[in-house]
Order: C-alpha cells, then sequence, then structure tokens
C-alpha cells in the first residue's frame, strides 16, 4: 500500500527544490545552483551556448577569412549550409543517444567528438578544409537535443515549458554573442603583434577551449535524472536499458532576442496550460509561428533602415517564442522515446534552416528581400500541420479530448506491451501520466478512472 | 525617443555622403600617368616583394593642368578576376562606394613626378592586380586618375601570393589539442564502465 506522496521538502530532503513524485523539480529558481535540477540547467545551457559561439565564429571574422583563404561567395554560401546541416541528422542520433546512454554522457561526448573540428579551423588552408571545419563543427548543435531532453528529465508538467525554454534560448544566445566575442577576441591578438592572417587562427582557440571545459564540466557535475545517471540507474532496476541535439550588432541583436524572446515562449506555454492544458499550448505556438510568419513577409516588403530594424526585433521575438513554445508541446508526445521525438522536433527544424538558404538564399535568382518575403510565406504554410496536432486524452486545435475517455494512463502506457509491462518497464510512464494530469487545464468535471485500476498517489 | 534618434543619425550620414560627393569615376580625368615594376603576369609574394611606382602628369597635357591637384593617392585594385563571385570587390562607378582599389601603396601631397618602393602588405590577399593612382583636390574629391592596366583591365596584371597564416606551432597546437580531447573522451568511456562495474558489483 503506497503511502500517499505530498510534493514538499520534508518528503525529500535531499532537493533543494520542491518535488514532484518522479523527483522532477516542480518549481524554476533560475538563480540557484542546486544540484541536481537547476546544476544541470546551468551546465546544459552553458555547454549549448558555447557550441553555438563555436558553431558561428566564422562569420563575424569571414572579412578576414575570406581573403586568407580566397573564397569565393559560393564558398561562403555552401560553408554556411555545410554549419547547420550536418546538425539534421546528428540532433535525431543524438535523441537516439540520450535514450540510450542518458543527456550527460551523449552530450559530454558529442562536444568532445567535435572539438577536434574548432581546434582545426585555426589551420584550415581552402574553400574544402573551410567547409569541412564548419561542417563538423556544425555538428555540436545536436546539443540542442540533449538539452531539450535533459530538462524534460529534470522538470515537471508545471515547468517543462519554462526550462526548456530558457536553456534553449540562452544557448542560442551563444550565436549572437560570437558576433560580439570574435571580433574583440580578434582584435586583441592583431593588436599584439599578430598579422591579420594569423590572428583569426588564434582567435578560433577561444570557443575551442571553452568548449572542452564545458564537455569536462558536463562529464563531472552532471547527473542524468534526478535520482542518478543512467548506469546507476539501470543496474539497480529503476531504468531499463531501452532496446532500439553596426551589421554585426544588428546580427548579434537577433541571436540576443533570445535572452528573453525564447525563455518568454516557454514561460507563456506553461502560464496558458494552466487554464487552458495541452490545447492552449498548441493554440498559443500556431499563432506565434504565423505572426512570425507575418512579420517576416513585412521585413522583405519594408524599405527604409530604421522600420526593417523594429520589425527584424519583432520578427525574432515571435520566431524565438515560437521555438520555446514547441517544446513545451514535445515533453508530452512520448515517454518512451522523448529522446528521438526531441532529436526529430530539433532536427527538423535544421532541415528548414537548410532548404530555406538553398531554395531563397543561394545565388542570384531571389533578391535578398524576396527571400525573406518567400520564407516568411514558407512559415505560414509549414505551421498550417498544426491544425492536425491531437492528442486523445486531451484533444487538439479544433476537437476536444476522445469521446472514449482515453486518459494520460491509456496514452502512455499504449507505448509498452504486456511483456514489459509485466516486467514493469512501464513504471516511470505511470508517475509521468499521473504528473501530466495539468494538461487538461482547469476543467470541472473530475478525472475518469484508469483503465488498469491501479490505484495512483496524487502530487 | 529611439526612433528620433534613428532618424536624426541617418540625416547625418545622408549628408555627409553628399559633404564627400558621390565623385563619378566616369568623370574623372585621364591625366596622370604612373608605372609599376611588375610585368605582366609576374607573381609577387607577400612581405616579401616589393613594388616600385612611379606617378606623374602625363606630358601630352599642358603644364598647368594638375594646378588643382594637391594630394595623390596610388593603390593596389583587385583584377576582374579577383572579383568574380566576389560581392565584396565589386566595381561601380560611384567612387564613394567602389570597392576595386582595397591597398593603398602611397598617400602623399602631389608632386610631380615621383616614385616610391612599397614592401607588399602581408595583409594582402591572393589574387590579381593592377596599380591605379587618384589625384584629389582641395577638397577631398578625386579629379584625375590612371592605371597600369588598360580601360578593360585586362592586360599589364599582376599576380600577388599571399602568407598562408599558418605557422608551425599553431598546427603542433591544434593537433595537440584535438588529440588530447579524443583521448579524454576514450578517458571518459572507461571511466563510465568502470562504475557501471562498481555498482554490479
Amino acid at each position: 500500500m503506497e503511502e500517499p506522496h505530498t510534493a514538499n521538502n520534508s518528503d525529500h530532503p535531499k532537493f533543494a527544490l520542491p518535488v514532484d513524485s518522479e523527483h522532477k523539480a516542480t518549481e524554476f529558481r533560475v538563480y540557484s545552483v542546486a544540484a541536481p535540477h537547476m546544476r544541470a540547467f546551468h551546465l546544459s545551457w552553458i555547454s549549448f551556448f558555447s557550441c553555438f559561439v563555436s558553431t558561428f565564429a566564422a562569420p563575424p571574422l569571414l572579412p578576414i577569412i575570406r581573403d586568407n583563404l580566397n573564397l569565393t561567395s559560393t564558398d561562403i554560401g555552401n560553408a554556411g549550409i555545410a554549419a547547420v546541416s550536418g546538425a539534421v541528422f546528428a540532433r535525431i542520433a543524438m535523441g537516439t543517444a540520450c535514450d540510450l546512454f542518458g543527456p550527460r554522457l551523449a552530450s559530454a561526448s558529442l562536444i568532445l567528438i567535435t572539438t577536434p573540428a574548432v581546434y582545426c579551423s585555426a589551420i584550415a588552408n581552402s574553400s574544402i578544409s573551410f567547409l569541412l571545419v564548419r561542417f563538423f563543427t556544425g555538428f555540436s548543435l545536436a546539443t540542442f537535443v540533449s538539452t531539450q531532453f535533459w530538462m524534460s528529465s529534470m522538470f515537471s508538467a508545471k515547468v517543462v515549458g519554462t526550462a526548456n525554454g530558457v536553456a534553449g534560448g540562452w544557448g542560442n544566445l551563444g550565436g549572437g554573442a560570437t558576433q560580439l566575442i570574435m571580433p574583440l577576441v580578434f582584435s586583441l591578438i592583431r593588436d599584439i603583434g599578430a598579422v591579420r592572417f594569423t590572428a583569426w587562427r588564434i582567435a578560433f582557440f577561444i570557443p575551442a577551449l571553452f568548449q572542452t571545459l564545458s564537455a569536462y564540466a558536463v562529464f563531472f557535475l552532471g547527473q542524468d535524472m534526478p535520482d542518478g545517471n543512467f548506469s546507476q540507474l539501470q543496474k539497480s532496476g529503476d531504468k531499463h536499458k531501452d532496446k532500439f541535439t553596426q551589421a554585426g550588432i544588428i546580427a548579434a541583436s537577433f541571436g540576443l532576442a533570445n535572452i528573453f524572446s525564447r525563455p518568454g515562449g516557454g514561460i507563456i506555454s506553461d502560464i496558458v496550460a494552466k487554464r487552458f492544458g495541452m490545447r492552449g499550448r498548441i493554440w498559443t505556438l500556431w499563432t506565434v509561428q504565423t505572426l512570425g510568419g507575418v512579420f517576416c513577409i513585412l521585413l522583405g516588403r519594408v524599405g527604409s533602415l530604421s522600420v526593417s530594424i523594429v520589425v527584424l526585433l519583432v520578427f525574432s521575438l515571435f520566431v524565438q517564442a515560437a521555438c520555446g513554445l514547441t517544446f513545451g508541446i514535445v515533453p508530452f508526445v512520448s515517454q518512451r522515446s522523448l529522446g528521438i521525438i526531441s532529436g526529430m522536433t530539433g532536427g527538423g527544424g535544421n532541415v528548414g534552416a537548410v532548404l530555406t538558404q538553398v531554395i531563397f538564399f543561394r545565388g542570384s535568382r531571389y533578391s535578398t528581400e524576396t527571400g525573406i518575403t518567400l520564407m516568411g510565406i514558407m512559415i505560414i504554410c509549414c505551421t498550417l500541420p498544426m491544425l492536425l496536432i491531437y492528442f486523445p486524452q486531451w484533444g487538439g486545435m479544433f476537437c476536444g479530448p476522445s469521446s472514449k475517455g482515453t486518459t494520460e494512463e491509456d496514452y502512455y502506457m499504449s507505448e509498452w506491451n504486456s511483456t514489459e509491462k509485466e516486467k514493469g518497464f512501464h513504471q516511470s510512464s505511470l508517475k509521468f501520466s499521473d504528473n501530466s494530469k495539468s494538461e487538461r487545464g482547469r476543467r470541472v468535471d473530475s478525472a475518469p478512472t484508469p483503465s488498469n485500476g491501479t490505484p495512483l498517489s496524487h502530487a | 525617443m529611439e526612433s528620433h534618434l534613428l532618424k536624426a543619425f541617418l540625416i547625418f550620414f545622408c549628408l555627409l555622403g553628399t559633404c564627400y560627393g558621390d565623385v563619378l569615376f566616369s568623370s574623372l580625368s585621364h591625366t596622370l600617368v604612373v608605372t609599376a615594376s611588375p610585368n605582366q603576369g609576374q607573381v609577387l609574394n607577400a612581405g616579401e616583394d616589393s613594388i616600385t611606382v612611379t606617378w606623374g602628369l602625363n606630358q601630352s597635357f599642358p603644364t598647368g593642368t594638375d594646378e588643382l591637384y594637391k594630394e595623390v593617392k596610388v593603390n593596389l585594385c583587385y583584377a576582374p578576376i579577383s572579383q568574380v563571385d566576389r560581392a565584396w570587390r565589386k566595381t561601380v562607378d560611384n567612387l564613394g562606394k567602389d570597392k576595386t582599389c582595397q591597398f593603398t601603396i602611397v598617400n602623399k601631397p602631389y608632386e610631380r613626378n615621383q616614385s616610391i618602393e612599397w614592401i607588399i602588405n602581408k595583409d594582402v590577399p591572393t589574387a590579381t592586380y593592377f596599380v591605379r593612382a587618384y589625384a584629389y583636390n582641395s577638397a577631398g574629391e578625386e579629379v584625375a586618375y590612371d592605371q597600369t592596366a588598360d580601360g578593360k583591365k585586362s592586360s599589364n596584371l599582376f599576380e600577388i601570393q599571399a602568407i598562408s597564416g599558418r605557422h608551425l606551432s599553431l598546427d603542433i597546437a591544434s593537433v595537440c589539442f584535438s588529440a588530447f580531447s579524443l583521448l579524454s573522451l576514450f578517458g571518459f568511456f572507461l571511466a563510465e564502465k568502470s562504475k557501471r562495474r562498481q555498482v554490479k558489483n
């Protein structure tokens, strides 16, 4: 007979934050570094930030690099596409790796494997070597998936949107920060006395060292789940092994807006969910992302610089908030395959980046303004499929929950077959089902009884 | 408040543009003469080799033509072949926006028949070049020019080979740090494996 759980500190003295039945934190305290929850948060966003700094370290230094390596516009365009295309498959693979090995080992390994590419950027000597280092460095963007997976493992349904949004947003910040960091580092090195063509090479050691150090920090200080690491939990039976990531400042500002706009999206997702549940999350995402598309179309049409800057900032706010809102929904799609789902969503985003650059921004078929307008139309069209998202237990944009009375438990238990249930593999999903009841929003009617009759304790 | 500041900024820059005048290359008089030491097709090394440049008034013009020339600037300019697919080196008629000539060999007060020996900067990229001289009036506007290449910039061009910027110490550092990263990764896996064995036992 289970004792009723209460989610307060007296039952779980070893956690600094209040936790639910899965020991996931129910509060998000950004100023805390308490292990394991907030420490995991800070480790994940900082290491993700370092990967963004490395991947986008080349663009601000391109005026020097293109002269040193004798690059053409085509070479530069191809390298830019290569930088984001590697991550498409790397993110999907990372999802699987997280499911198998846990986010701590998966992300530390990926970060360490990609640092040689950043170190070797310093010895690139041709357009091909430049493309290759950007391609392999870009693989590190798969740490996005491990970040989201880790946050989904550490934080409960109530705050998972916020945690995912802040971690993702502050990590993405690296792409904006690098536009300011790299030129600064370059100038310092050049002023010390290095020739320009040598100074940019030395400058690349900074993001490379930062990335190496963050990998070490994740490995030694991190922990996969609130109760321990995957290897410990797998052995003790808590987690089974499943078989089956003046132009410079304007450019920087788009990335820097991530500091609050992406977290904002995550926070809004959680706030809306309190009242309207999952349906609210989906509606808000559709609205925000469509508006992002509208502002993108506008950006391609405006004439003056000052209006363009304003529209760019508004556009970036909506687009990044949509990213935060997306990962307010992803943690609920599957419990068994959280990694793969996160990986495919993250990878899918990169596919968008590749396609958009290839179709609209390569060569001279479309002027940049036309390309931006068409990209906005593409955003709106790609957002339409959201109308079809449907959770049987909560509903979709236009439908309520299934009339058959499907519960959260039915949905998450359907991922396990009876043999696996006999072995007890479904236990963590069971707890999650109970904790995710908050996604119904504030409804007056009481919850239908669970179909398998197991008495559940309420947080 | 911010929009007012932005508008003021933009107006200021527009006026600045008219101050420095939108001088067009096609409006310049071809009254100078400039010669440079490299021959057609010669390859020079940046940081090592030098170029000797001589400039003055083209003798076929009357003596008083250069009275208004106060300053002369001799530049190293990209030949068309080095501008292909590189928008940051584009040639436009408006000299305020023209990007053909990005390296200054010499910039001094104008005097007839001067020359200079210039060691090629280590910043100069690998490309095909020619030399062009501009004469400026007292208002700082270009008024005359000459170049070592012909009108189509297709003859009498020379090449410069840039420095690589790489050093042996940098190469060694890159390889060592990369190897260290991969070794650490290997170490992590061993550590994880031994931890698993410990938990098992």
